[in-house]
């Protein structure tokens, strides 16, 4: 029954008079059951760009917005751990990025740390699968002396020897709790599963990569990986597009020439397994952490707007498949969901989340169900196809509200070989796919019969059920992935 | 929180209700805002800005877990995942498709003290969310059911699985404040409650919670972002104006504490690195001296020249990760140091290292070019808080809910960057104090690893 007792017309009248101004013609009943048609969708603007090159060979780009006193700089490197660490040292990169705050030929650790604070900002040095990065965010008035400061820290770095051994000595405990952390545990077996061992993506930083690295290796890597002709300088804020370059080709005066792009070439993928439930013991754990995939396609693949739209149905938003039914409907969990790693390599279709114990086998059989269900035996509605669909064009015209997501949403068309125009084109790619899209990816890139199910929980209490659930076979695992 | 991605959204909040501009630059970078007050009660908050084709709105209602009743902890954020089961003429599933399914965001959540609901959509969807929300507002009753409280009981038993009970260390806070406060004080249970409280709760205390607290004359409306004022006003007034004035609220009393003496706890957790908390009750949002411990937090773990950090993790490398803070609720608040240490380095070493800090800098007081590293980032913060709709909406939210001032972010910041080494030095010894909470947390069967073991008293855990 829809309840209208507390619309008292005149109480409606007379405040919309009294705060607005506007004039009220006549008093009619408010029909609150109505959905507000939506006004006229705002145009979407995107951000403009200036490319060029510096001296050095390095990528400029500069993306001028002035409604602001901020500005967002970064350099990103092409390629990243895949490509530049060996598996004997992962975490080399890691421990590189770390070690460029410790210090430069002329500024000490504590130096460049009470310099960066009086300016209010850091540098931040990362360094991810496919692509790394150097850069900082910044008043209009700090710019120039923080672009001073991260030039040093790339150029200069000293290495020196007793910050390794601090760094190598933090991240080794911070292994070690990792492997308290169900959501870590499983996110580092996972990937040994699907790739292997003897592919990049299925390599760890372990205790013993970490213990074998030395300054030499620190020094090596920093000399070979961020070198000017394998990266994009982007500067995107209130700076002036004329003098800007001449600003940055000043301070990254001595970055010398050098370097180029990778080829992101991988080794093969491991032959496939029938679908497995690979069981990780946490005893006494309150929740099972779920990971269910397989390898994906990458970026560059022309199914790339199908699979958003397929993934967005399945578990890439609240009212998805997956959370509508495990989460709210069942109230199995507090949240699932699924993406595609897009990248170079071939990223992996993931799909999970935590589970309560005692609802690990419903549980599967609920993720099992969906997924089978979006390759086909539950039928696509009109309805949910064009609510996927009116989601991802509609979060276009709000994603370059600061000058950080506009200079990454630049970068990212760099390092994954996109158009510039590729923002503008997005909504008719997304409007182009239809039903029949959408099921003959799920089918084909959802490979139903070669899952890795990756479960980490208490197996005292959830064994039994999964298997009776007959879904999959069992093999039981340590927290490193290591058969038991 | 209803969903858990807001990591991001959470700490641009704590940033910008944190800090304001700079005098110098005031007259040129602020938030132009107007406040106005609907005659039921209803203050409406309106941020207008262009420079993003989004606008965000923030349904602040000033009610938290501090309303709670003993024997019902959690009740306030349970009720705020029944909020986004539908209401009178808001059918379940809509809310979500008239935000997320138009390329928007919603969420909601709970704290001690307020619970906020919000969304971020494209413009030409605000009268959309305006209708929602004041549709949760005006008639969610009509449509509640005893089938809805449990779906949502579920999720939020699920939700404490996962963020406190499944989690490592996830128990310390729940711990520290059951020993910081009186059992009868209404910040000494946590907001996600227990397991047995949220079983016990009835549809019948979410309409008496509702009735009293989702009232319009408990709630803020903050509008910011891509819109037109007068036509925004009309909405408000046609969708909010005619939903009726509430009771008159009691609030509870929930006044900051001492604490006489020292409490020293152990609790076994499933970890293999032990943990150290030290904990002091301090002042709330309500207190000047909040801004000197925010400060005193700021100059005494952080980089790698604060004094905590420099001493244990650089100089006497016992520390892998040393943390502090200024939690401040509205009405009372605590200060706190986290310490993880590093393998042949003893808890006990710890505590020690970190008491001969506090009491020199108790002593001594901190420099200014301290205080001056301290807040040199706050412009840059506030600035940058700027390019949220979301961000700008709860800051104005927060300032009119708990100041009785939209614009109170711009005091805050006149107070922050006004704090002096004295002040730091005064607040530093008025509550780092002898009367605060110990607590270590260590490995299962490893009590020994706790710091000062045999003064320090095992911790149970009450009845789930």
């Amino acid at each position: 029954m829809k309840s209208r007792k507390h619309l008292a017309v005149f109480r409606y009248g007379l405040t919309a008079l009294l705060l607005t101004g506007l004039t009220v013609t006549g008093q009619q009943t408010l029909d609150r059951s109505k959905i507000p048609p939506p006004g006229k969708p705002p145009a979407l603007r995107v951000p403009e760009w200036t490319k060029s090159t510096l001296a050095n060979g390095a990528d400029l780009i500069v993306s001028e917005k002035h409604d602001l006193p901020l500005v967002s700089f970064t350099i990103t490197i092409q390629g990243g751990t895949y490509q530049a660490e060996t598996a004997a040292r992962r975490g080399v990169a890691g421990i590189t990025a770390a070690m460029m705050s410790e210090g430069t030929k002329t500024r000490d650790g504590e130096a460049l740390s009470n310099a960066l604070q009086l300016l209010g900002t850091t540098v931040n040095v990362n360094v991810g699968g496919e692509s790394g990065s150097i850069g900082f965010q910044s008043t209009t008035a700090k710019f120039p002396q923080a672009l001073d400061i991260l030039a040093d820290m790339l150029l200069n770095p000293s290495f020196p020897s007793e910050a390794l051994e601090r760094l190598r000595a933090q991240r080794l405990v911070a292994l070690t709790q990792a492997k308290d952390q169900p959501t870590q545990i499983a996110s580092r077996v996972f990937p040994r599963l699907v790739y292997g061992t003897a592919h990049p993506f299925g390599q760890n930083v372990t205790e013993e990569t970490l213990k074998a690295i030395t300054r030499d290796d620190v020094v090596s890597f920093h000399k070979a990986f961020f070198q000017p002709g394998r990266a994009l300088v982007a500067v995107a804020g209130d700076v002036n597009g004329s003098t800007v370059k001449a600003t940055i080709e000043k301070a990254l005066s001595m970055w010398a020439k050098g370097g180029e792009k990778p080829a992101f070439t991988y080794p093969a993928l491991p032959a496939t397994h029938p679908t497995t439930i690979f069981l990780v013991d946490k005893p006494g754990a309150a929740q099972s952490t779920f990971v269910i995939g397989n390898p994906g396609p990458p970026r560059s693949t022309p199914d790339y707007y199908a699979l958003q739209v397929m993934n967005t149905m399945l578990g890439g938003m609240f009212q998805s498949r997956l959370n509508a039914n495990i989460r709210e409907e069942k109230g199995y969990s507090y949240g699932v969901n699924s993406a595609f790693a897009f990248g170079k390599g071939p990223g992996a279709f993931r799909a999970g989340g935590d589970i309560v114990s005692a609802k690990s086998d419903a549980a599967l059989v609920e993720f099992m169900k969906e997924l089978r269900g979006i390759g086909g035996s539950r039928p696509v509605t009109d309805e949910e196809l064009a609510t996927a669909k009116d989601s991802l064009i509609q979060r276009l015209p709000g994603t370059f509200a600061s000058v950080q997501n506009v200079n990454s949403a630049i970068v990212s068309l760099w390092t994954q070989g996109l158009p510039d125009t590729y923002y503008q084109q997005y909504a008719a790619k997304i409007s182009d796919i239809r039903k029949e899209d959408v099921l003959r990816v799920a089918s084909q890139y959802i490979d139903l019969d070669h899952l890795s199910i990756v479960i980490v929980g208490d197996r005292a209490s959830i064994e039994a059920p999964l298997k009776a659930s007959g879904i999959a076979p069992i093999t039981l695992l340590d927290i490193e992935g290591n058969s038991k | 929180m209803r969903k858990q991605a807001l990591l991001l959204l959470i700490v641009l909040f704590v940033c910008a209700g944190m800090v304001a501009l700079p005098q110098a630059r005031l007259s040129t970078i602020k938030i132009p805002f107007e406040t106005y007050t609907l005659p039921n009660g209803l203050t409406v908050i309106l941020a207008p800005d262009n420079a993003t084709p989004t606008v965000a709105v923030n349904m602040w209602y000033h009610v938290g877990s501090k309303n709670e009743m003993p024997g019902r902890t959690g009740f306030a954020h349970l009720f705020e995942h029944v909020m986004f089961m539908g209401a009178g003429h808001t059918p379940y599933g809509i809310h979500d498709k008239l935000t997320e399914g138009v390329g928007g965001s919603n969420n909601g959540t709970t704290s001690n003290d307020r619970t906020t609901y919000f969304e971020t959509v494209p413009s030409n969807y605000l009268e959309d969310a305006l209708w929602l929300e004041s549709d949760r507002m005006g008639f969610l009753l009509d449509t509640l059911d005893i089938a809805k409280l449990n779906a949502q009981r579920d999720v939020v038993k699920n939700e404490r699985r996962q963020s406190y009970d499944n989690q490592p260390y996830g128990l310390a806070d729940e711990i520290i404040s059951s020993a910081v406060y009186p059992s009868n004080h209404p910040y000494s249970w946590s907001v996600i409650g227990s397991m047995k409280d949220l079983s016990a709760a009835s549809v019948d205390d979410v309409k008496n919670f509702f009735r009293l607290y989702y009232a319009p004359n408990n709630a803020y409306l903050s509008i910011a972002g891509d819109f037109q004022v007068a036509q925004t006003k009309a909405w408000v007034a046609k969708y909010f104006g005619s939903i009726p004035r509430g009771k008159a609220i009691t609030r509870p009393s929930a006044l900051p504490v001492a604490l006489e003496k020292e409490t020293r706890l152990v609790f076994e957790d499933r970890v293999q690195v032990p943990r150290l908390y030290i904990t002091w009750p301090t002042v709330g949002e309500k207190s000047d001296d909040r801004f000197a411990l925010s400060v005193l937090d700021a100059i005494t773990a952080g980089p790698r020249t604060t004094r905590l950090t420099k001493a244990l993790v650089y100089d006497q490398q016992s520390a892998t990760a040393v943390g502090t803070g200024q939690d401040s609720n509205e009405d009372a608040g605590v200060w706190n140091i986290t310490i993880t240490p590093r393998p042949g380095h003893s808890l006990t070493e710890l505590e020690t290292a970190a008491d001969v800090l506090i009491e020199k800098l108790k002593s001594e007081g901190p420099t200014q070019e301290e205080i001056q590293r301290a807040t040199a980032g706050l412009e840059f913060q506030f600035v940058s808080s700027l390019q949220s709709n979301l961000g700008k909406a709860m800051t104005l939210a927060d300032g009119a809910g708990f100041h009785n001032n939209a614009g109170y972010f711009q005091t805050e910041y006149q107070k922050m960057l006004s704090v002096t080494p004295t002040d730091v030095k005064r607040v530093a010894n008025k509550y780092l104090t002898k009367g605060r909470v110990v607590l270590s947390i260590v490995p299962m069967g490893k009590l020994d690893q706790a710091s000062k073991p045999a003064e320090s008293k095992p911790f149970k855990r009450a009845e789930q």
